[in-house]
C-alpha cells in the first residue's frame, strides 16, 4: 500500500497525473521556489478537501486535509471505495438523486449542503463544490470536488435558528405577560370602579359615574349594599388628589367603609372607623382624605328612614314630592383622614312617596360651564326645582345629559347617586 | 389654561410666614409642600400661611394646608392662616376645617394676635 504522502498523482485510475502545475516565473528564484513547493502542499494541505472521484464515484484522488477530516488514510480509500461510502444513508440517495443526475447534466453543482461519514462512524457536516472535467474529445471523464468544513456554519445556522426560536418564545411569552398585566389592570380597574347597585325593596335607586379621563379613573366612589335585618347603608364621597394613588385611597376608603359598616352600622362609628384607617395609613405621606356621606335607610310604613353623617361633603339635595327642594345639611362634619380625630354629624330624615334625594361629588357643580365660569351648587339646585317632581332614574338621566352638554368643562370625577320612594297610588299625600 | 403659583416666606418674631399666591392645585401642589417641608421653624413659633393672592385652591391645595398643619403640630409650633378668600372659606366652612384651623383677616392680624399671647416673644424657648 501507499503511504500517505507517498502518492500525489499516482493514485486511483491513473486520470489523475495531469493536474495542472505553477508556471515557473519570472524574478525571485527563491519566490518561484516557495510558489513551485506550494502548489503541491496547497494541494495537500488546503484549508479545504480536494476530492476527485471517477464517473461511477470511485474515489481517485484526495487531499491530506480531506483525509485527516475524516480519519481514514489514503489508501483505505483510493481506488477502492465510492464517494457515496463516505456518505451518509441520507446523503447518499441525495446524491444518487439529485446530485449524479445534475453533474451528468451540468457539468458542476455548487454550494450543496451535505454530511460526510468518518471513518469512525463522525459525521462531518460540508459544503460541497464539483465539476465535470472533460478530456479533449468532450467526454467526461472526472469529477473534481471542494469541500468545506460547514461545521462552524451548521452551528451558526444552529444558533440563528435557536435564537430566532427564543425571540419568539420570548415574544409569545411577552404577549402573554402583557395580556396578564391588562387583564389584571381591567380587574383592579373595575373594583375601583363603583359597582351595579342591587335591588332594594320600596325604593328605586339610580347612579351614575363620569370619570374626567380614561386614565384617571378612580377618585370618587359609592356603593350601597345590605345591613343586617332589612336596613342598608350606602356611601358616596371623593378622594383628594388623582391619578393611581388617589385610586389606592378610593380603594381602601370603600371597603373600609364596608367593612366597617358590618362591624358597627352606625354612621358615626363608620366614619370614625374610615377617619383612623386613612389617617394611620397617609399620615406620613402626603396627607390624603376624603369627603363622604354615610347614611342607613331603614323601611318605614310609608318610606324610608335615614340617618345620615357627613365628613365634610356636598349637601344632598332633597326633593320632596310637591316638587319643593332643599339641602341636607349636617354642618360640622370634618373631611375624613386628615386629622388624628374628627367629628362628624348626623342628620335624620323621612323619605316619602314621591321623594328623591340626590347626592353628588363635586365635579359635577365645580364643571366649567364656559370659559371660567364654573356650575355652582346653586345653579344645580335651581336646575333640579325647574325639574319638579322626579324619580331616581329620570333624575340622574337629567344630569347626565348635563354632564354630557358640559363636555370637556367637567375635568373631575363626577359621581351622583339618587334614591327616590315610589309615589303612591291615588291623590298625593 | 395657566397655572401659575409661586410661594413667598419670610420670618417675623412671631415665625415664619410662608405666602401662597397664584393657583394652588394638583399641578403645583408640589412646590407648596416642598415649601413646607423647608420653611424653617422652631417649637413654640407660630407658622402663618398668607392665602392673600390666592386665586384658587382645590382639593390638592387643601391637602397642602393640611400638611403645613401638621408640620406645626410635628414642631410643637402654632399654625394658622391669614387672608382666606372667600371661596376658599366656603370650602373650610364645608370640610369642617374652619373650626381646626385658626385664621386672621390680615397677616398682621395674626402677627398682633401672637404678640398679645406671648408678652417675651420668642427669647425663652430654644
Amino acid at each position: 500500500m501507499m503511504s500517505p504522502t507517498g502518492d500525489l498523482t499516482g493514485g486511483g485510475g491513473g486520470s489523475c497525473g495531469d493536474e495542472p502545475r505553477p508556471e515557473g516565473t519570472d524574478t525571485n528564484p527563491a519566490f518561484s521556489a516557495l510558489l513551485e513547493d506550494s502548489a503541491e502542499d496547497l494541494y495537500e494541505n488546503a484549508p479545504c478537501g480536494y476530492l476527485s472521484t471517477l464517473m461511477d464515484g470511485t474515489i481517485a484522488k484526495i487531499n491530506t486535509t480531506l483525509l485527516d477530516w475524516l480519519g481514514y488514510r489514503r489508501a483505505e480509500l483510493v481506488g477502492c471505495r465510492r464517494i457515496t461510502d463516505l456518505l451518509t444513508v441520507g446523503g447518499r440517495m441525495y446524491y444518487e438523486t439529485h446530485l449524479a443526475p445534475m453533474l451528468a447534466m451540468h457539468g458542476e453543482v455548487g454550494g450543496v449542503a451535505l454530511e460526510l461519514r468518518g471513518a469512525n462512524g463522525s459525521r462531518l457536516p460540508v459544503l460541497a463544490t464539483s465539476v465535470v472535467k472533460t478530456g479533449p474529445d468532450g467526454t467526461a471523464q472526472l469529477i473534481r470536488t471542494t469541500v468545506f468544513d460547514a461545521t462552524d456554519r451548521r452551528a451558526y445556522e444552529q444558533e440563528l435558528l435557536r435564537a430566532r426560536r427564543d425571540a419568539e418564545d420570548a415574544r409569545e411569552a411577552a404577549d402573554r405577560e402583557r395580556d396578564r398585566v391588562q387583564k389584571l389592570a381591567t380587574t383592579l380597574q373595575r373594583s375601583l370602579l363603583p359597582p351595579q347597585l342591587p335591588r332594594v325593596p320600596g325604593m328605586r335607586i339610580a347612579a351614575y359615574y363620569h370619570p374626567a379621563s380614561a386614565d384617571e379613573v378612580g377618585g370618587d366612589f359609592y356603593d350601597l349594599f345590605p345591613l343586617r335585618g332589612d336596613a342598608w347603608g350606602f356611601f358616596l364621597g371623593d378622594v383628594s388628589g388623582k391619578g393611581a394613588t388617589a385610586a389606592a385611597v378610593t380603594s381602601l376608603t370603600r371597603y373600609t367603609l364596608r367593612a366597617a359598616a358590618v362591624y358597627d352600622p352606625d354612621p358615626i362609628a363608620v366614619l370614625d372607623n374610615l377617619n383612623t384607617v386613612l389617617h394611620h395609613r397617609y399620615r406620613r405621606d402626603e396627607p390624603r382624605f376624603c369627603t363622604v356621606v354615610y347614611g342607613s335607610l331603614t323601611p318605614t310604613d310609608t318610606g324610608f328612614g335615614l340617618t345620615l353623617a357627613t365628613g365634610g361633603h356636598t349637601p344632598a339635595v332633597l326633593i320632596r314630592a310637591d316638587g319643593a327642594t332643599s339641602l341636607i345639611e349636617a354642618p360640622g362634619g370634618m373631611l375624613v383622614g386628615a386629622f388624628p380625630t374628627a367629628t362628624f354629624v348626623t342628620v335624620e330624615v323621612q323619605l316619602l312617596p314621591g321623594d328623591s334625594l340626590l347626592f353628588y361629588t363635586d365635579g359635577l357643580t365645580e364643571a366649567r360651564t364656559g370659559g371660567r365660569e364654573r356650575f355652582s351648587e346653586e345653579q344645580l339646585r335651581h336646575h333640579i326645582a325647574a325639574l319638579g317632581p322626579v324619580d331616581a332614574s329620570t333624575l340622574i338621566a337629567d344630569l347626565t345629559d348635563l354632564l354630557t352638554a358640559f363636555g370637556d368643562g367637567v375635568d373631575d370625577d363626577t359621581a351622583l347617586l339618587a334614591l327616590s320612594i315610589p309615589p303612591t297610588e291615588g291623590p298625593r299625600p | 389654561m395657566s397655572t401659575e403659583f409661586a410661594t413667598a416666606s419670610h420670618t417675623t418674631t412671631a415665625g415664619p410666614v410662608l405666602a401662597f399666591t397664584g393657583e394652588l392645585d394638583a399641578h403645583t401642589a408640589h412646590t407648596a409642600f416642598a415649601a413646607i417641608q423647608e420653611v424653617p421653624l422652631s417649637r413654640g413659633q407660630l407658622l402663618l400661611v398668607d392665602l392673600a393672592g390666592l386665586r384658587l385652591c382645590d382639593s390638592s391645595g387643601i391637602s397642602a394646608l393640611i400638611a403645613a398643619s401638621h408640620r406645626a403640630t410635628d414642631s410643637d409650633a402654632e399654625f394658622a392662616l391669614a387672608a382666606v378668600p372667600a371661596h376658599l372659606a366656603r370650602v373650610l366652612t364645608l370640610i369642617g376645617l374652619d373650626r381646626v384651623f385658626t385664621t386672621y383677616p390680615t397677616r398682621a392680624d395674626a402677627h398682633t394676635a401672637w404678640i398679645a399671647a406671648h408678652p417675651e416673644p420668642h427669647a425663652t424657648n430654644t
